[in-house]
């Protein structure tokens, strides 16, 4: 029977090793946003500033060009399925955009900042962590939450949003054209804001908001548990990208969740 | 082992890392103006034990003072003026990149001296002049030699006026001349200035050279503290062992 004690020791050890982790992801967030209020004594300065350039002018054209290309390909589908079944075009753009704003629009564009922003800060917090720097940091009196983690997260959380913006546009403006050259769709039918509503706007703004808060505590938290050498940092980085991407659908499948709660399904 | 004139000192301290324990109730006591050496094989738990004096780590039991007061309880929140009074010299170096040199001396002038920004940089170059770093005061980590580093790391440590400054394998991946530069600047310290000096190393002529005593780390405790000359001259096959560096012997040493 040692056997089976050991396999149930081990799942206990996983156990309790996942319920740490949580903790230890929770106090970083707290951690992050207690640090929000401390800001002006434990941040470098400017980090703001480079984090804001790092985090979103320097994704501007990867956000661009995937969202553009999805937005194409989502396009070109849904009039290729509708022209087998009833060759009506006049739904596609109003329904299109709906799609954007309250869901594809921030969530692809986390999704890709999941992996861009999230293996930056993992990596860097990471060798940070493994180079000692984290604990020369505390040895210096600053908190390395604070330090590391506040800027980002700010920069993080504005960029998203604005990303997102202009994620949706290039994804709408680029569906709009794929429709009007392939299928001849008229740019008035397409381009119609008539059906958007407050409400879409708002989920828009909460996803958004919350991606962009999710995915620098994430990476933050799998940079900050990077352990030994570049090995480590190579998991935090992994661990980081995956951590955050499901971060980002996960709360996409709970915030779309409340939301059809909040609105008796007329979303 | 208790002492009464013990500056530091670790009480029956245990430490484990997944399960593996590392310290299995060691104790040592440092006086105060001491130059104490902790040596032994890799990943006997040398650094570990610095790192637990000053919150870095946790200790898993037994304790830790510091003048008279245990150490080992205090929440993060409440390190802050034992770091003042306790510095550590990294084994890497760890100044962060991102900042030039006078930057990375002025933080913890900054942070724990509560200078403003320019007033720690006017003190953080004061600093480097000290070790002789003045003229690179505004240039970036990583344009600078190892032993280089090692300075600006020394001089950021001793920004504060620590009481006492831990040094993780100060000499470690540096040439003989930087290497002997910074056990003069060791022994400076204790001399000069009164610092206690706990230093973790593997390097013979800076054990011998500079240390009061030594401490033995073998098998999670301390196999034996002595001074340069008792080691040296010590029946103990595993003493020397390993102060002989013989690759075979009565020692053990896992993964080999």
């Amino acid at each position: 029977m040692t056997w089976v004690r050991t396999r149930i020791e081990n799942l206990g050890a996983g156990v309790a090793s996942v319920y740490r982790a949580a903790i230890e992801l929770w106090l970083v967030y707290v951690g992050t946003i207690a640090g929000l209020f401390r800001r002006g004594r434990n941040s470098p300065r400017g980090e703001l500033t480079r984090q804001l350039y790092s985090i979103g002018n320097k994704s501007l054209v990867f956000i661009i060009v995937t969202l553009g290309m999805i937005g194409m390909v989502m396009t070109y589908e849904a009039c290729m399925q509708l022209s087998r079944v009833t060759g009506d075009y006049s739904q596609v753009g109003m329904q299109f955009l709906r799609l954007i704003i309250s869901d594809m629009g921030p969530t692809l564009t986390a999704l890709m900042l999941a992996t861009r922003v999230g293996a930056g800060i993992a990596a860097e917090v990471g060798s940070m962590k493994v180079t000692e720097q984290i604990d020369a940091l505390r040895m210096s009196g600053v908190l390395p939450i604070d330090y590391l983690i506040v800027p980002r997260f700010l920069a993080s959380w504005i960029m998203t949003l604005m990303l997102s913006v202009i994620g949706a546009t290039v994804m709408y403006a680029a569906g709009g054209l794929t429709a009007q050259y392939n299928f001849g769709v008229n740019p008035n039918t397409f381009f119609d804001l008539s059906q958007i509503r407050p409400r879409h706007v708002i989920l828009f703004l909460v996803k958004a908001s919350s991606y962009g808060a999710a995915i620098p505590v994430v990476a933050g938290f799998c940079g900050l548990r990077a352990r030994g050498s570049s090995e480590g940092v190579g998991w935090a980085t992994t661990a980081a990208v995956i951590g955050a991407s499901f971060a980002v659908i996960t709360l996409d499948f709970i915030i779309s969740a409340a939301a059809l709660f909040l609105t008796g399904g007329d979303l | 082992m208790s002492d009464d004139r013990a500056f530091v000192e670790w009480r029956e301290v245990t430490k484990s890392f997944g399960g593996k324990a590392v310290l299995k109730g060691m104790n040592l006591a440092v006086a105060k103006g001491e130059v104490m050496y902790i040596i032994g094989t890799s990943g006997v738990g040398k650094s570990v034990t610095i790192k637990l004096l000053l919150g870095l780590l946790r200790i898993d039991g037994g304790e830790i003072l510091f003048d008279g007061q245990r150490v080992d309880t205090l929440p993060e929140s409440k390190l802050a003026p034992l770091r003042k009074r306790i510095g550590m010299v990294f084994q890497s170096s760890t100044l962060f990149d991102s900042m030039t040199l006078a930057e990375n001396v002025g933080l913890p002038l900054r942070k724990h001296g509560k200078l403003g920004h320019h007033a720690s940089l006017v003190e953080a170059k004061k600093r480097l002049e000290q070790v002789y770093m003045g003229e690179y005061a505004e240039r970036y980590p990583a344009e600078l030699s190892d032993g280089m580093r090692k300075r600006a790391a020394i001089a950021r440590t001793l920004a504060l006026n620590p009481e006492v400054v831990l040094f993780d394998e100060p000499t470690t991946g540096l040439d003989p001349v930087s290497a002997r530069r910074v056990d003069r600047l060791i022994r400076e310290l204790a001399e000069k200035l009164g610092v206690t000096a706990i230093v973790v190393s593997h390097d013979p002529p800076s054990i011998f050279g500079v240390a009061d005593r030594v401490a033995f780390l073998y098998k999670g405790l301390v196999h034996v503290v002595a001074t340069p000359a008792e080691l040296k001259a010590s029946p103990d096959p595993i003493v020397q062992q390993f102060i002989g560096g013989k690759s075979t012997g009565p020692m053990e040493t896992p993964g080999f």
